[in-house]
């Protein structure tokens, strides 16, 4: 097996030696989410008061009331849709991503308060893959210290260089190159596939830009690196010395994505009836978030590997592990 | 024997041939219009420049009670010369020009333009009125819009009196605009030659081209001349009775129909031509010649099967279609051109992935075929009374597709629009969407009906003159019974297909077939815009004595009246249902009973399809809004957390 095999097992390997991340980064977003799932359903009792139309809202869909609500909606309520039933929530998230579709601003603010928080948590989750061994809370989360204001500072970089694919290229791409090559076009089919073609050109930027904070937040940890734009350089550098073995690792991991997609096509409950049913469709959806949070920590962990075994070894990290209570963040707790 | 075959294989082959030629000639004896404006016309389509030049012979006889002292036609290109057309100034409003589009987005040879050079009277005297051409705006007096044409006459034409009027001009295809124009190498052209308004006897009703309202014009002949480059397609208004080369690489395609109001063709070199007959025990058989884009092929059963549903329940429901041909002309991409009605031809409309079980393309292609009824026979005017034409076809169009296509199901596109998924959980149905409910609601209160069309605000226009028609129509089918509309919407079909009838002819028609005044219906659904919201107000159920007594309050949330029903259910299965004229603003009704009540609903049978706010129709003392909030919130969870997913993978 080549060293991209090698590579990506151990970056499984390392994941599931580290159950306790993923299910604190799947708390997380519990964390993040339930507040406004709980705004939602304080909506909908509103709504719906002590009608009968919660009866066929229980015992499966009522469009017509969902449209009502919609239609009456503000805030996260005009999100209500009938998108959000199954597989087509996943479709719908990754159209608007895709699309760069706005969201409601209430949406928007979970979103950026949970991307803090993967901020906040980045440092010790690689810390902890980079070790490869059990550092237990206390230096996870002194990692996670150590490293929040040095990715906070990336995420600057970060922000600039997303806000210019999103906000620049992306319109560039899909509102002008795409109508301009697609505006004598009478085929959809051809539209279509013109269409393909540019997100797959603004996926491989959007993939490229990522590859390169990853290994930048790698090569942070790794190296306790202190400077961020050094070690955005670093990344690149890397990359480039082992291009091949870093896509082809990337790569792996989308496709772990893809299959997890895909997999959820296959089970993604419909909005079925009341009862049981509907913890039953809850625990499927929490499974796929929890295989998606999976996928997401795979990303660092092949990553690490990766990094490792060409620059260091398994398990080398430049900084010393921290003890209680000498961690910053402890002492910032404190 | 061997005949025998040829006429079977002739009758085989025949029906799915392409070289299939349509058996009618677009002739009609005796007439069924007072065909007084006929057009003899011959045009030249130049792709390499975009242009068309043609000249027309106008047959226009006075049928008003007064006479004409001078003629006006609508020379609706105009409508696309620039920016500061009527047309272009209410699409602003809509939203979908920028008022600083005419300089930034808008090149000249996307634009269109109809200039008028030469206009002669050569009957009932000679006249040459070419000088004397001039536009005025009657509708709103701009100044920059184009798109009526006056012309003084010497003298006047009088009562009953013909006219033979003579034109040339030219015109610039704009690039596809509101189903008019070139997109590629596909030409789809309506609108676009210039056509004489209607003369009544209060003077000429000929408006502006507006944004969000169609067209009107008198009956008559056509004989449409057409070069196109050889080898190109034509689909056409009429019947085509001759075809020949010409120079200049060029073939013209001559078509002709009697008892038409317009006229409007279509050329591509891609089409795919298909040819079926539709038969049927009681009404005439007609030859349906579809032109497909080549990649919508496999759907050409979709199409026929549509366009068959409609030629038979509306044949059935109304009054026979009599021209024994149509055209279904499946647009170019993007070209805009979807979803329009023709006399004798309609543009339908599909998508590449066109999955089953969603009515795309049935639904269009139900509605277009459907304006063959609604517009073409009876030829209400669409500036004014667009309802009349639109909101009829919406509650048709509803009507069949679900008596053709049930069930069928929800969907939404995803990726810029290409890629359908369909929502198996969610079944359509034709009273709420299919007569476009939400689409009402969200403008109930914005216009009334009875407005003439063109002043709507454009944002309204749709919701008014389709869905709250269609709802209105509904709610009679479900008070009145299908029966009786049926017999009422097939006798005002009798009595005004060929013809221009107003909303009163419709109203009048109902009294008489209902054998009953509805006019306070109408000056509730017609006459205002009002909107309907019945409720529960409050539902209890308290012990008294041995018994327990149940109090029902229902409100008129809303506006507008109508009687409705309310049905109150006890927990032993009783069922009480109070009939209420629905005028007060509320109403009590006690009850004492061995049971305590179950639920209290107004309207339980959901005969007003017009009641904005249905949740509060109904109200239970043991309902389950927990279970469903908790459902419907984890589901959404589920959707939230995958959208934070989504962003967090940039982190």
């Amino acid at each position: 097996m080549g060293i991209v095999g090698v590579t990506f097992l151990d970056g499984v390997r390392r994941v599931n030696r580290a159950p306790a991340i993923l299910v604190g980064v799947w708390l997380s977003t519990c964390a993040v989410t339930l507040p406004l799932a709980l705004a939602m359903r304080a909506m909908i009792v509103e709504h719906l008061g002590s009608s009968l139309a919660a009866d066929a809202a229980a015992n499966g869909v009522n469009y017509e009331w969902m449209q009502e609500f919609a239609d009456q909606a503000t805030g996260v309520g005009v999100t209500f849709k009938p998108t959000i039933i199954g597989f087509a929530a996943v479709l719908d998230n990754l159209s608007a991503f895709m699309d760069n579709t706005s969201r409601p601003i209430v949406i928007v603010c979970a979103g950026s308060v949970y991307i803090a928080l993967w901020i906040f948590l980045a440092g010790g989750i690689i810390d902890r893959y980079a070790r490869d061994r059990t550092l237990h809370a206390h230096g996870f989360f002194a990692a996670c210290g150590v490293f929040f204001f040095r990715f906070l500072r990336l995420a600057v970089v970060q922000w600039l260089v997303y806000a210019f694919l999103f906000g620049v290229m992306h319109r560039w791409l899909f509102d002008r190159l795409y109508v301009r090559m697609t505006r004598d076009v009478t085929v959809e089919r051809t539209a279509f596939f013109a269409r393909v073609a540019l997100y797959l050109v603004f996926g491989i930027l959007v993939a490229g830009c990522n590859l390169v904070f990853d290994y930048a937040k790698v090569r942070a940890v790794v190296e306790d690196r202190r400077s961020m734009l050094g070690a955005v350089n670093a990344a690149l550098h890397f990359i480039q010395r082992n291009y091949a073995a870093a896509v082809a690792v990337y790569a792996l991991d989308f496709a772990a994505f893809l299959a997890v997609i895909a997999a959820y096509a296959m089970v993604a409950p419909s909005a079925g009836g009341a009862g049981a049913m509907v913890w039953a469709a809850f625990t499927i959806g929490q499974l796929y978030v929890l295989a998606r949070l999976w996928v997401k920590l795979l990303f660092w962990s092949s990553e690490t590997t990766l990094f490792q075994h060409r620059l260091a070894h398994a398990g080398y990290v430049a900084r010393p592990e921290p003890t209680w209570p000498d961690s910053p963040a402890a002492e910032g707790i404190s | 024997m061997r005949g025998a075959l040829v006429a079977i294989l002739s009758i085989v082959l025949g029906a799915t041939s392409p070289a299939a030629q349509p058996a009618s000639t677009g002739v009609i004896a005796p007439p069924l219009s007072p065909r007084n404006a006929s057009y003899t016309i011959a045009a030249r389509l130049d792709p390499s420049t975009h242009t068309i030049s043609a000249s027309e012979t106008l047959v226009w006889r006075n049928t008003s009670k007064t006479e004409a002292t001078e003629l006006r036609f609508h020379l609706y290109w105009n409508a696309w010369r620039n920016n500061r057309s009527t047309y272009m100034r209410e699409s602003g409003l809509r939203g979908t020009v920028r008022p600083d589009a005419d300089a930034e987005n808008t090149s000249e040879a996307d634009r269109s333009r109809i200039d008028v050079t030469s206009i002669r009277l050569t009957a009932p005297f000679a006249a040459d009125l070419t000088a004397a051409q001039h536009f005025i705006a009657p509708d709103d007096d701009n100044e920059s819009d184009r798109t009526v044409m006056a012309v003084p006459l010497p003298r006047p034409i009088g009562v009953g009196e013909s006219a033979t009027i003579e034109i040339t001009w030219n015109a610039h295809v704009p690039r596809a605009i509101d189903r008019t124009g070139v997109v590629g190498n596909f030409y789809f052209i309506a609108q676009w030659f210039p056509k004489i308004g209607v003369l009544q006897d209060a003077g000429w009703n000929c408006h502006q081209f507006h944004a969000s309202t169609e067209f009107f014009a008198d009956y008559g002949s056509y004989d449409v001349s057409l070069t196109v480059p050889r080898g190109w397609i034509v689909g056409a208004t009429g019947v085509e009775r001759d075809r020949h080369d010409a120079s200049g690489n060029t073939t013209v395609h001559r078509y002709y129909q009697d008892d038409v109001h317009d006229f409007a063709w279509t050329t591509s070199p891609d089409y795919v031509e298909r040819v079926e007959r539709f038969e049927h025990p009681t009404l005439p058989p007609v030859t349906m010649r579809l032109l497909l884009q080549p990649e919508h092929a496999v759907q050409a059963a979709r199409h026929f099967a549509a366009t068959r549903a409609t030629l038979q329940y509306y044949g059935e429901w109304y009054g026979a279609y009599p021209y024994g041909h149509l055209t279904i002309v499946d647009p170019a991409y993007h070209s805009g051109a979807d979803g329009m009605e023709y006399p004798t031809l309609f543009t339908a409309g599909t998508r590449w992935l066109a999955p089953g079980g969603v009515v795309t393309p049935e639904d269009l292609t139900v509605h277009e075929a459907g304006h063959q009824w609604w517009y073409g026979m009876v030829g209400s005017n669409e500036f004014e009374d667009a309802w009349l034409d639109e909101g009829f076809n919406q509650f048709s169009t509803a009507r069949a597709v679900a008596a053709a296509y049930a069930p069928h199901y929800y969907s939404r596109r995803y990726f810029g629009g290409f890629i359908p998924y369909v929502f198996g959980d969610i079944v359509l149905s034709r009273e709420v969407d299919d007569n476009g409910w939400s689409a009402y609601t969200a403008v109930a209160t914005r216009d009334e009906p009875s407005t003439a069309s063109y002043k709507y605000f454009p944002t309204s226009a749709g919701g008014i003159t389709y869905a709250k028609t269609a709802l209105w129509l509904n709610t009679m089918e479900r008070w009145l019974g299908w029966p009786l509309l049926q017999r009422i919407m097939s006798t005002y079909f009798a009595r005004w297909r060929f013809d221009h009838p107003a909303p009163r002819d419709f109203f009048d028609t109902v009294t008489a077939v209902a054998g009953r005044d509805l006019g306070w219906f109408f000056d509730q659904v017609y006459r205002s815009s009002n909107a309907f919201d019945y409720g529960i107000d409050d539902l209890s159920s308290v012990e008294d004595g041995d018994e327990r007594r149940t109090t029902v309050v229902v409100r008129r949330y809303g506006e507008a009246i109508f009687p409705i029903d309310v049905r109150v259910t006890f927990a032993n299965g009783e069922q009480v249902t109070e009939q209420w004229d629905g005028r007060d603003r509320w109403k009590a009704y006690v009850y004492t009973r061995a049971a305590a009540a179950e639920s209290a609903e107004a309207d339980p049978g959901r005969v007003l399809l017009l009641d904005v706010n249905r949740t509060n129709n109904s109200r239970s003392l043991a309902p389950r809004t927990r279970q469903a909030s908790t459902k419907w919130s984890t589901i959404w969870l589920v959707w939230l957390e995958d959208c934070v997913l989504s962003w967090a993978s940039l982190a």
